[in-house]
């Protein structure tokens, strides 16, 4: 089986914002629109600041693509679909845009584009495009500090599964039965 | 650590489902629109324009897809959010679009011809009613390479750059000290980094030393931030050390004091390699060989011969005197002990009280760095409190205490690629690349005058162009870099902008110092334009050559500035650009790029000359990878083999620079140069930048949202004061009664006490600015609240200050 999944190193991260903006270029066209669901641009990334707790953090949040996803379930057409390569992805032409996969989603994950009336969400077509090619998503091929990986968790040499394999991570909302794909990594 | 759904909704937002406004729009799906052109793939090499870094990308089309990405290949590869945006800069409806001429209150456009014809022919009038001196230029980064060769055309000395308010101090810490240049001359070898120290610096670029990081931090390596905010690095695995603002120097003082007092610091080099064991005189002057007898203008102690001997001859020179040897060279000290009674006054107990930072952190700290042999980044965004200087000497003091200077790991001297400049003093003339001879300003250049150790002062330039002193300034080329979010006498600037008789803007957005300006020209960014350049950012000597990935989109009539300046010359004075072989040929601006690229030849073949190499080699690897390494880092040269810059050529913990300048040769712990808070309703207002927006990248519609246009405050402040995140307050330039709103985030990214502001990003005034971007008037301009007063001798202007806060 294929597993794909991401991997964001928390404890890393520089909070450089280029996978947030390289997102909206690739996938988005450089869209200036908003994206008025998240009040944010559009891009597939979010960016959350916790500054209440006794030191900052930050939280960079995207599609999860859970092992039980509950976009899927909720979706009347078939539209959300979790693919063989374990990526959650969209058909848009089965679309109606009735969003009740973006009031499923827990990690608030999905958005609504306006142009294609449809929710959207990771991945993007670009980067599936360039995994088709092998290449790396374009949020992991930007990051300059290492806080990125994609790939196999059923491939025990891919660089994901040999980075989780030697760090400490969570999993959001692990708790509730949506076996999220998306690693947290806090420290080695 | 989990979090459950309930805090985690909190922490998200619920989603909003909003039903929209627009209509159904079909547009064909990319991935379609991919399948329409499978061939259309397009990959050009480019040099990241966004900050002054200069990191290596990709620009990369597909189909109809165009997007930024790294060039991992590249020495210095990239990237971080502002390249990220560059599309958007590109398309941005706010480019200036045409020349556009001031006409009563009002920007009228016109054509190139026109504008261009008209500054000629005023300019080539103030230069003969006034001297050429009367024509001041400025620039960021960009175009930098070109300008000298306007500025010597106009025969002015005054090509006054953006330092003085960015890495003026840092850089003549680093001139006093090591007898180094610029940040990028000196640098740590991050990936072999054992313990690194951040002191005021974000590391908000270049995303090459980044990713050089990552590799030591994959290894565990620890990192210290000390800042009185959280820059965007402390979000992650780091230890923030949160400062009293201005009392860096007190910090690294009680570090040397328990690196001194505990033997953790390397006697060796600090014997060998700093000036150390150098006599000085109770005047405070070096003692002079021909004083005691033997040669050379330094003398230390020898231990070996029990006398003293020329500071580099001494076999076993001493650190200490002893009371005998005192008395034979007339009660001299040596910098050691004068350096270690400087250091006394600074115990950790004492720092702390100054700094706020614990007593058992700075010696924890101290011990952490000396024992790992650390390094600590000297400095880039430097102008800051005023009392910088003595910040950064004695950060470069700390590295030469451990011994960790230009070794693996430590702090290392990059490697020259000897790109020239286009332009060099040589005798009496100055000399192009190509070998022509120009005449040499008669005056000097009017900052240099005032502050003598800097890079550059452009805050003097305001006062010049008010006082007439030293010299009239009656004519100004502001070149893509925004003075107004710059300088730190806002106020002064805004008035003497008003007074001169020729401003010309030449830039890509409408930054406020655009209202002020006769002449706007639209300039080409920087995926529309090629150059050669030296590689920065990286210790190895490498060149790159950006390339041209794009023209300007539809109804944006940009040109690339050098063309303006030639044709400015040109049309002022023929014969100056006809002796640099440039004439109406050239006017064509695809015929410019022809005359330009035989000056980049010309600084290749100096390249070549140098490494050995053809030039040919060299113009292919250009092409071909978009860089060329010339010579990979050697560690343990400088000093070792070679001697510093330095008038001693060693490691000057005691400055002769500093002295001949009358500035105090030992660093210390001076009062910041703004009046500090004391009532409980004022704060230091602080203020930073961070690798999601630049000064031209606040203008792009992510930055609506990446920029943070917020004043922050910590939580325990706003309890106090009764301000609520996202409230809005009045701030009150505590040294100058400037009076401004913003809205405050609540945050603990910064300390109490202490207010942040990002600079070059709110607060944006010019009346170009249309009603879709009002939000880029929203928040404040850091450099509103400032004292607008300068650090002597090294021309250094603090954009920190304090202000007052009034709820409303
Ligand atoms: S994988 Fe692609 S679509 Fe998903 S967040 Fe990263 S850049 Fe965006
Ligand atoms: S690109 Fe990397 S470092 Fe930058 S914000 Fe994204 S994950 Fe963090
Ligand atoms: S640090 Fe960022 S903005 Fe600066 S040159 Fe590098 S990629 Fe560009």
């Amino acid at each position: 089986m294929t597993r794909l999944a991401h991997l964001w190193d928390q404890s890393r991260c520089i909070a450089c914002g280029a996978c947030i903006a390289a997102c909206n270029a690739a996938n988005y066209g450089s869209s200036t629109s908003p994206n008025v669901s998240w009040n944010w641009l559009r891009t597939n990334i979010r960016r959350i600041e916790l500054s209440n707790g006794p030191r900052p953090m930050l939280y960079l949040l995207q599609c999860q693509h859970c092992e039980n996803p509950p976009c899927v379930t909720v979706c009347p057409t078939g539209a959300s679909y979790k693919d063989r390569d374990g990526l959650v992805k969209m058909n848009y032409d089965l679309c109606i845009g009735c969003r009740y996969c973006m009031v499923a989603c827990p990690y608030d994950a999905r958005w609504f584009n306006e142009s294609m009336w449809t929710p959207v969400k990771c991945m993007g077509e670009e980067c599936q495009a360039r995994i088709a090619k092998g290449e790396q998503p374009v949020c992991v091929a930007v990051c300059p500090a290492g806080a990125r990986d994609f790939g196999d968790l059923d491939d025990p040499s891919s660089s994901i599964s040999r980075r989780l394999a030697n760090s400490r991570y969570v999993k959001l909302l692990d708790n509730m039965g949506t076996k999220p794909k998306y690693f947290v990594v806090v420290g080695p | 650590m989990e979090l459950q759904r309930r805090e985690f909704l909190k922490l998200v937002g619920t989603a909003a489902v909003v039903s929209s406004a627009f209509g159904v729009v079909h547009v064909a799906s990319a991935s379609q629109q991919a399948a329409a052109s499978p061939s259309g793939e397009r990959v050009v090499s480019v040099m990241c324009g966004a900050c002054g870094a200069g990191c290596g990308l990709l620009f990369v089309e597909r189909g109809g897809r165009r997007y930024l990405l790294p060039n991992l290949e590249h020495p210095q590869p990239g990237m971080c959010g502002r390249p990220a945006s560059a599309l958007q800069m590109w398309s941005h409806p706010l480019r200036l679009k045409k020349p556009l001429k001031k006409v009563g209150d009002k920007f009228v456009e016109v054509d190139w011809d026109t504008a261009l014809n008209e500054i000629a022919a005023k300019l080539k009038e103030v230069v003969e009613r006034y001297g050429p001196e009367s024509v001041v230029i400025t620039r960021h980064d960009v175009h930098s390479w070109f300008l000298p060769l306007f500025q010597y055309l106009v025969g002015t000395p005054n090509l006054i750059g953006h330092e003085g308010t960015c890495h003026s101090a840092s850089t003549a810490a680093r001139a006093a000290v090591l007898g180094a240049g610029g940040p990028p001359i000196v640098d740590p070898d991050y990936e072999n980094v054992s313990y690194l120290v951040l002191v005021g610096r974000n590391l908000d670029a270049a995303m090459g030393l980044v990713r050089r990081l990552a590799a030591a931090r994959g290894r565990g390596v620890k990192i210290v931030v000390v800042d009185p905010r959280a820059p965007n690095i402390a979000f992650g695995s780091v230890e923030w050390v949160p400062i009293i603002p201005g009392t860096d120097a007190a910090f690294l003082m009680a570090m040397a004091y328990v690196i001194i007092n505990e033997g953790l610091y390397d006697a060796d080099f600090v014997k060998r390699y700093t000036n150390a064991p150098m006599l000085i005189k109770p005047d405070g002057t070096p003692l002079g060989g021909k004083e005691v007898g033997v040669e050379g203008d330094y003398v230390a102690w020898d231990a070996a011969d029990n006398a003293p001997a020329p500071l580099d001859k001494a076999k076993d020179p001493v650190l200490m005197l002893s009371e005998e040897a005192r008395q034979r060279v007339g009660g001299a000290r040596t910098v050691w002990e004068l350096f270690v009674e400087r250091v006394s006054k600074y115990p950790p107990d004492v720092a702390a009280k100054i700094t706020d930072v614990p007593a058992d952190t700075i010696v924890r700290i101290a011990r952490e760095f000396a024992t790992a042999r650390g390094v600590i980044e000297d400095g880039w965004y430097a102008a800051k409190n005023g009392n910088d200087f003595d910040t950064y000497r004695l950060i470069l003091i700390l590295n030469a205490l451990v011994g960790n200077i230009d070794k693996r790991g430590g702090l290392c001297f990059q490697e020259s690629a000897g790109f020239p400049n286009v332009c060099d003093p040589a005798g009496p003339d100055v000399v192009t690349v190509t070998g022509v001879k120009l005449p040499a300003p008669k005056a000097k250049r009017l900052d240099k005058l005032l502050y003598p150790l800097n890079t550059s002062t452009f805050d003097a330039v305001y006062e010049a162009i008010l006082t007439g002193q030293p010299y009239p300034v009656k004519a100004l080329f502001i070149v893509g870099t925004s003075p107004l979010q710059r300088d730190a006498r806002y106020q002064m600037a805004v008035e003497a902008l008003k007074k001169l008789e020729l401003v010309v803007a030449i830039d890509i957005f409408p930054h406020d110092h655009v209202d002020y300006a006769h002449y706007v020209l639209p300039d080409l960014m920087y995926l529309e334009r090629e150059e050669v350049a030296t590689v920065r950012w990286t210790l190895h000597a490498a060149i790159q050559k950006s390339h041209k990935a794009l023209d300007p989109p539809p109804g944006v009539d940009a040109r690339h500035a050098p063309w303006m300046f030639m044709e400015i010359v040109r049309r002022a004075w023929r014969d100056r650009a006809k002796a640099v072989g440039y004439d109406e040929r050239y006017a064509d601006p695809h015929k410019f790029e022809e005359w330009e690229r035989q000056l980049v030849e010309a600084a290749l073949k100096k390249v070549a000359d140098r490494f050995k190499v053809s030039v040919d080699d060299l113009k292919k690897a250009l092409e071909e990878k978009g860089f060329v390494v010339l010579k990979r880092k050697s560690y343990g040269v400088r000093p070792y083999k070679t001697k510093l810059g330095t008038p001693t050529g060693r490691v000057e913990i005691y400055s002769i620079t500093a002295l001949k300048n009358k500035l105090d040769p030992l660093p210390d712990y001076r009062e910041p140069l703004y009046t500090r808070p004391k009532a409980p309703d004022e704060f230091y207002l602080v203020n930073g930048k961070d690798n999601v927006v630049s000064s031209h990248f606040a203008f792009t519609p992510n930055a609506k949202y990446l920029g943070d246009r917020t004043v922050w405050m910590n939580p325990k402040d706003a309890e106090r004061l009764g301000v609520r995140d996202g409230d809005e307050v009045e701030l009150e330039g505590i040294d100058n009664g400037f009076k401004a709103r913003a809205r405050v985030r609540v945050t603990n990214r910064v300390r109490e006490g202490v207010l942040f502001a990002h600079a070059f990003l709110g607060g944006r005034r010019s009346s170009l600015i249309t009603e879709r971007f009002a939000y880029l008037r929203e928040g404040v301009n850091p450099q509103w609240f400032t004292t607008g007063k300068i650090e002597p001798v090294v021309g250094s202007a603090p954009t920190n200050s304090t202000v007052r806060v009034r709820r409303l």
